[in-house]
Formats: structure tokens, C-alpha cells, sequence
């Protein structure tokens, strides 16, 4: 069974009838120009924009699902965040757990896991947006969600914590979760298991990345053109 | 840069004497209320008053100083817990209690009662018009402000209400400019007092300590709210249940304060400002602060007002508040 089933899912004017499914334990890609309805399409799958058609987790309808019981069910990361007031870093990672009864479960681990443990303290409106990056990632991890969503997650990342955060994902899936998140990096992108499209506000293909990355689809969705010229290569070491 | 609605000034270890602390204050308030007016009162004639021991000291004392003390806490703690509501509600830290027009309409049917001469014929028209008003302001404010309600139509809302409410309040003053007294009587209410306040303002007061009740387990989801309505719903938050609450609740403790002491600013801006830079942004901290901290803040103001010979309560809170609110602005990154 799907872990997520989108069916018909329409904004009008920024999500036109995507119909999709993502399975258990994978690691899925969203790409797609700017404006294509990338962070719509999250937000529709996260139950936090209402939009016409149906969204199921699990097979059951978002709708009958109660908000402590959807934010078990899933996590979402925005793609940015606005602090007014100056919580503790360690306060906003805490913030996953309300769901769970403020229960602070696994919070100093992933802490220390996003390299965060020294910025514990620190006011999460006086970090770089690199750091506030992480800061989300933890919080949507500790909420230990099956179903993570994370707008580009990767973009305000140095190179290194994009390839931590992307292991980190890959362990994720193989322990059943199911990561769904935005990119705009294709070579990174090529590396997931199932990449979707979004362009003009419509699903123009689903699949493995090395049917989806055609020339002819980057040409006609991206407007660029693919070559295999070497390129560099980054990995952890 | 300093700490600036950031980072907290009080070391951790600290933060958990804040309340006792704020305790001990207003009680020493409390007593200090006690003993000066008029007719000062030694010690241990206060004492002496509080058990009914001498006659003269207990009325003074239970009849005259006690409901105005009640009245300032009662006072304090709704407009500044109504202030941390709407900032929570607004993830603005410089909401106040009366940005949706709840205060106005409050002044509006005070004032429209005074002008019709309904406030002279019970003690209880006067409150109960204000609350009126405030009330039927807030109605207006979700009316216009329908489908959904989002922040920012909700504050147009509110400033098109103050506008307008505003305009009545003056029309109606400027209706009975021939009549001195009358205009003198709404005068002091837009003013803002604690004069003359009676065991009644006190019962009118009640409903705060209910609101301030169902206040206190709302710490945690207000944290979140201040995040925003899309990451507090995805962390697990009943949006639409708790936003009802914080409105609701920001109105009832505004409308209330309104009614029992007339029109008074900035408590509800200045008390969560420096409580947030004492304890940090958590509300769960901050709700049972600043309700005791509004309390200390404006029984303070009350007690200055009348050793300055009888200065106005919303006087003093705006003479000390406005200049914080400049220095707040200075101080904005």
C-alpha cells in the first residue's frame, strides 16, 4: 500500500489534479522550476493547505485524521522559517515532540546528529539560515513522523551537511519512512529513488530518476541542456 | 547587539525565582497600597483595619482602598496577559491588547452611556455598556474579517474599527462640549482611573480570573501559534480551536479591564516585552508572569499616580510605557 495517495489534488491556480502515490521506505524527489507548485504539493500532502480532490495517508482520508494524530503521521519542514521570538534551538527541536506530549524524546540526540549540541542555547532568530536549516530538519525528525516532507531542505546547506542530510535521509527510508522533499539540484536529485516533475502546475512524470532525466524532459521542463561531461564528484569521507 | 527580544538577560538558574519574586513584590505593593492615601495608615493600623479592630481603618481599608487594589490587580494582569495573547496571535511583539478594536469599543460605549446619562443611573451601566461596546467591536472585527479570518485581514479589520470607534468617541464629545460636567465625566474615563473603584468593580472584574484560568494551559500551543498557523497545525496544533481561544480569550480579559478602569495603555505591551527579555519567549513561562506582572506593573502606577497627588492610571502607564515603546522601536533590527 502507498504511504501517501494524492488523488486529483487541485489549488486552483497552483496545483492542477496531481494524482500520485508514494510508497514505504523511499527516498522521493520533488523537482520542478520555480513556481512549478513544488512547496504547494507538500503542503497539500502535509494536510496544512486544503485543496480539492482527495490526500490519503496509510489509505485513510487526511480529513478523518485529528491534528495530534496527522502531526504523528507526518512532519513538515518549510522551506523557511520566521521567528519573532528568540527560542533556545533546543527549544524549537523540543517543538516536534508536542505531539507526543512534550515527552523531549530523542531531542538531545538529534541535536547532537545535525551537529546542533553547542548552538543548544542559542536564539534561533541569531542563527544563519544554513544553521536555522538544520534547526527544522531536527525538529521534523525527533517528531519520529513515518511520512517526512521537507521543502528544499538542501538549499541554504553547505556541501557537507547536504550529504549528511541526504545519508540521513537514505537511513530514514531504509527503516520504513517514507522522505519526500523538494530539490533543485539534479545531480543530487539523480541519486534519490523516485524523482516526480512539476511543471506549470501539473505532474509531468513520476518514476526512477534515470528514466525521469532525460535531455529531452530537462530541455523541455528545466530549459537546460544535459551533458555527461565529467563533473565533480562530493561524498563523505 | 544586545539581547533584543532574543536571547533572555536572566541566567537560567535564575528564571525560576521570576514568579516568587514578582510575588513578594506585589504583596509588599499590597501593603504599601494599604497605608497610603488621604489618610495614611501606620502599619499597625492597616493591621489593626484588616481584622476590623478599629473601626475608621477598617472601612478605610476594606471599603475604600482594598476593591481599588483588587481592581489594579485584576486590571494589570488581563491587559498584560491580553498583550502576550495577541502578540502570541499576531507573531508580533509589538501587538497590544487593542489592536482589534476591543478597547475603543469598549471607550465608545462608556462614552455613549455617560453622553445618554445611563452611567448616572446604576453604578453597573457604565461597565456593562463598555463591555458592550467591546464586544460588539470584536463581532465586527470577525464579521469583516470572515472566511477563515487570516492575520492580516484581522488587523485591517482592526484598524478600520478603531478608526471608526474613534470617530464616534469624538463626535460624541464634541456633542456635549456645552455640557462641562458630562464631558468632564468622559473625559475621566477615557483617561483611564482606579478612583472610587467598589466592592462591584471588583464582581465586574471576576470574569478575568476565569479567563486567566483557561489561559494558563494554553502556554504550550501558543508557543507554537507564534511559529505560525502552517508549522503549529503540521507540529500537531488544533489551529482553529486554539485561535478561537486566544481571541476569545484576549477579547473577554481586554473588554473586562476596559470596563472596570477605562481606557489604559501599554501595559499590555510593556510587562510581556520585559518579562520575554527576563524569562525568554516560552509562554508557558510567560502566561502566569505576566498576569502577576501586570498586576505588580499596574498597582506600581496606581500607587505613583496618587503620591503624585492623584495623577490618572492611564496617564502613567502611557508616561512610562510610550517612552519604552520608543526605545523598543530604536532597539528593532
Amino acid at each position: 500500500m502507498n504511504f501517501l495517495d494524492l488523488k486529483d489534488a487541485t489549488v486552483p491556480g497552483r496545483l492542477d489534479n496531481v494524482t500520485l502515490g508514494l510508497p514505504r521506505g523511499k527516498l522521493i524527489g520533488l523537482v520542478g522550476p520555480n513556481g512549478a507548485g513544488k512547496s504547494t504539493l507538500l503542503r497539500v500532502a502535509a494536510g496544512i493547505l486544503p485543496a480539492e480532490g482527495s490526500v490519503a495517508w496509510n489509505g485513510r482520508l487526511l480529513a478523518g485524521i485529528s491534528p495530534l494524530e496527522r502531526a504523528r503521521c507526518t512532519a513538515w519542514v518549510p522551506q523557511e522559517a520566521h521567528f519573532e521570538f528568540g527560542f533556545s534551538v533546543r527549544s524549537v527541536v523540543a517543538q516536534g515532540r508536542y505531539a507526543h506530549g512534550d515527552d523531549e524524546s530523542g531531542v538531545d540526540e538529534t541535536l547532537a546528529r545535525f551537529g546542533l549540541a553547542a548552538l543548544a542555547g542559542r536564539p534561533v532568530n541569531r542563527l544563519s539560515g544554513g544553521e536555522r536549516a538544520r534547526v527544522l530538519l531536527a525538529r521534523a525528525i525527533v517528531t519520529e513522523a513515518p511520512l517526512q516532507l521537507w521543502d528544499e531542505p538542501l538549499a541554504p546547506l553547505d556541501p557537507r551537511h547536504r550529504l549528511e542530510v541526504l545519508v540521513l535521509a537514505r537511513e530514514l527510508a531504509q527503516s520504513g519512512s517514507t522522505v519526500f522533499l523538494s530539490l533543485h539540484d539534479l545531480s543530487l536529485a539523480s541519486s534519490l529513488d523516485i524523482l516526480a516533475v512539476l511543471c506549470e502546475t501539473r505532474l509531468r512524470a513520476i518514476g526512477s530518476p534515470g528514466e525521469i532525466l532525460t535531455p529531452d524532459l530537462l530541455l523541455d521542463v528545466f530549459g537546460v541542456r544535459a551533458s555527461t561531461a565529467p563533473s565533480l564528484n562530493l561524498e563523505l569521507p | 547587539m544586545r539581547a533584543f527580544h532574543s536571547g533572555m538577560i536572566l541566567p537560567a538558574r535564575l528564571i525560576r525565582f521570576v514568579l516568587p519574586a514578582l510575588l513578594v513584590i506585589l504583596a509588599g505593593l499590597v501593603l504599601v497600597a494599604l497605608a497610603t492615601g488621604d489618610m495614611p495608615l501606620s502599619a499597625a493600623r492597616v493591621w489593626a483595619g484588616l481584622r476590623h479592630g478599629d473601626s475608621v481603618a477598617a472601612t478605610i481599608v476594606w471599603q475604600m482602598r482594598m476593591p481599588r487594589i483588587l481592581s489594579a490587580i485584576l486590571v494589570g494582569a488581563a491587559l498584560s496577559s491580553a498583550g502576550l495573547v495577541m502578540q502570541a496571535y499576531f507573531r508580533n511583539s509589538l501587538a497590544n491588547p487593542g489592536l482589534l478594536g476591543v478597547s475603543s469599543g469598549g471607550a465608545a460605549g462608556a462614552v455613549i452611556a455617560i453622553a445618554a446619562g445611563w452611567a448616572s443611573v446604576s453604578l453597573w451601566f457604565l461597565p456593562l455598556s463598555a463591555i458592550a461596546g467591546a464586544v460588539a467591536a470584536t463581532g465586527g472585527v470577525l464579521i469583516l474579517a470572515r472566511h477563515g479570518a487570516s492575520t492580516e485581514r484581522l488587523l485591517l479589520a482592526g484598524v478600520a474599527l478603531n478608526a471608526l470607534l474613534g470617530a464616534v468617541t469624538s463626535y460624541v464629545l464634541s456633542q456635549y462640549i456645552g455640557l462641562y460636567e458630562r464631558n468632564a465625566q468622559i473625559l475621566f474615563w477615557l483617561l483611564g482611573g482606579l478612583e472610587d473603584r467598589t466592592w462591584e468593580h471588583v464582581a465586574i472584574a471576576l470574569p478575568i480570573v476565569a479567563a486567566a484560568a483557561l489561559l494558563w494551559p494554553l502556554g504550550r500551543s501558543m508557543d507554537l501559534m507564534s511559529l505560525g498557523v502552517s508549522e503549529a497545525q503540521s507540529l500537531g496544533v488544533d489551529v482553529r480551536r486554539v485561535r478561537r481561544q486566544m481571541l476569545a480569550l484576549a477579547t473577554v480579559l481586554t473588554a473586562v479591564a476596559t470596563a472596570v478602569a477605562g481606557a489604559v495603555g501599554f501595559v499590555g505591551l510593556v510587562v510581556p516585552h520585559i518579562l520575554r527579555l527576563l524569562v525568554g519567549p516560552e509562554h508557558r513561562r510567560l502566561v502566569p508572569l505576566s498576569l502577576v506582572g501586570g498586576a505588580v506593573f499596574v498597582l506600581a502606577c496606581d500607587i505613583a499616580g496618587r503620591m503624585a497627588g492623584g495623577l490618572r492610571l492611564g496617564i502613567i502607564t502611557s508616561l512610562i510605557g510610550a517612552p519604552f515603546f520608543l526605545w523598543l522601536l530604536r532597539r528593532l533590527p
